[in-house]
């Protein structure tokens, strides 16, 4: 029904665009730059623009646009540097029901997995980190990205393979 | 088992989506127990807060200001001072561009090297100094030395070193000339150098200098290639660290392992042709670069910070 379609010109809806979304396109960009404050400051650039361009933008469409603007962003502003993200020192919620042992290995493995991380290719890196962090499904990540299943899929497969092989304790 | 050329079946583990003979079988090979530790602990993972409404209004902020800027720029009359004021400074950068001289300088132990506008190359020695202005440099190459310096000219117009002493005009071609306080020297390695002082006048060719002293002249020939004063020491200036030690390599013939794991990272100064040791401190402990040195002249790099 065109009466009931929303318009992103509307602040409520901006708003609620807002929510929905920026959060994930934060991270998304997070993962690409590792720059927490960078990546917000890209985030908020898009939701400017997409504010600017609210007439040309159907509300289905906003989230793709989104990505795209923001992803373009990233590469325009951002030189493609190596990436460490930093892994916030919260009490892993998986250690408290493992072995000593393993509590042991996670903590000096963290460190290896943060630099095998930081080595896999920005476009396995942003596709794994929204699949294994954000929860995101294969298709939502394929949509976000414009790609097919199968190319996430691939991504996914290649940058578990990256991170088996870059971790030395597992070549013992 | 199937599993190996199939380049996506990590993903179908992740997603749920194995069936139950497979994942069966998979949980038996070796990788399995890696793959699944990986995977616990990336899920333990997480990444910085999130301040969403802080966010929100930042990006109105931006919608805002963006507004304001646009209008602005609509209101805004340029007041009449304005133009007084811009006619000022384009006299001024007008003035500086064609009146103002450029000057180098190489302080008491040191060498300066630089190009001229047209690519011309000078090596400064210690204790010397040059300028000449960049306007309309191409068509009048003409500067102003104290002191000594190597020049390799371009070929184009005719190039003159002034000095105190006289004058060394030349067409592209590589020589020093030495303009201390009471001595005057000019060598020439390339090309065809042409030296005037006072009333005296010659023609220098490759291999051949002049030293002119009390207005008597006194021709005499060299052997070198290029001064000695210029090849004792390797000059930089933010140059890749890469490029400095495949220099290093080249200059004491030693083999340096590790280099091309480096990170990009620019490097300026200089070390000494004739101090292996102390042109290793230089370009390695500036840089924070550890490395080992063997009895081969092997040199190996450890690790980079």
């Amino acid at each position: 029904m065109p009466d009931t379609q929303k318009s992103v010109c509307e602040q409520r809806v901006f708003e609620e665009v807002f929510n929905t979304h920026s959060k994930t396109i934060r991270n998304f960009i997070y993962y690409k730059c590792g720059d927490a404050a960078q990546a917000e400051d890209l985030t908020q650039d898009a939701f400017v623009k997409l504010w600017n361009n609210c007439a040309k933008v159907p509300f289905e469409k906003a989230k793709s646009y989104l990505y795209t603007l923001a992803n373009n962003a990233f590469l325009n502003e951002v030189a493609h540097k190596k990436v460490i993200l930093k892994h916030q020192k919260s009490v892993s919620s998986i250690a408290s029901h493992e072995s000593p042992e393993f509590v042991y290995r996670e903590k000096e493995f963290k460190e290896e997995l943060d630099r095998a991380i930081a080595n896999l290719t920005e476009k396995q890196r942003e596709v794994f980190l929204l699949n294994r962090i954000e929860n995101k499904k294969y298709k939502e990540i394929a949509e976000m990205l414009g790609i097919s299943v199968k190319a996430v899929e691939k991504r996914i497969h290649g940058a578990l393979v990256s991170l088996r092989s870059e971790i030395k304790e597992f070549k013992k | 088992m199937e599993h190996q050329n199939n380049d996506t079946y990590l993903a179908k583990w992740l997603a749920g989506d194995m069936s139950e003979e497979e994942l069966m079988v998979f949980k038996k090979t070796a990788e399995y127990k890696d793959y699944k530790f990986i995977v616990d602990v990336i899920g333990g993972l997480d990444t910085p807060t999130y301040d969403q409404q802080k966010n929100f209004s930042a990006t109105l902020n931006k919608i805002s200001n963006q507004n304001q800027k646009s209008t602005a720029k609509v209101r805004t009359l340029i007041p009449s001072w304005a133009y007084a004021a811009a006619a000022a400074v384009v006299l001024f950068l007008g003035y500086s561009f064609f009146f103002q001289q450029t000057n180098f300088q190489a302080q008491l132990a040191e060498q300066t090297n630089f190009h001229l506008p047209d690519g011309s190359e000078v090596i400064l020695n210690a204790g010397s100094e040059i300028s000449f202005k960049s306007f309309n440099w191409d068509s009048n190459r003409t500067l102003d030395l104290t002191g000594e310096a190597y020049f390799k000219v371009k070929k184009g117009s005719k190039f003159t070193v002034k000095t105190k002493e006289g004058t060394v005009a030349v067409l592209g071609t590589q020589f020093t000339v030495n303009s201390r306080s009471d001595f005057y020297n000019v060598t020439c390695f390339e090309g065809k150098v042409m030296v005037t002082s006072g009333k005296l006048n010659h023609i220098l060719t490759p291999g051949n200098a002049i030293s002119i002293q009390n207005n008597i002249a006194a021709p005499y020939k060299t052997t070198e290639a290029v001064p000695s004063w210029t090849a004792h020491e390797s000059l930089f200036n933010e140059v890749a660290i890469y490029e400095v030690i495949t220099e290093l390599e080249r200059q004491y013939n030693i083999t340096v392992s590790g280099k091309e794991n480096l990170k990009t990272a620019y490097f300026t100064g200089r070390f000494s042709h004739t101090n292996l040791q102390q042109a290793l401190t230089t370009v390695f402990d500036t840089m924070e670069i550890r490395y080992t040195f063997d009895a081969n002249r092997n040199v190996r790099i450890q690790k980079y910070k």
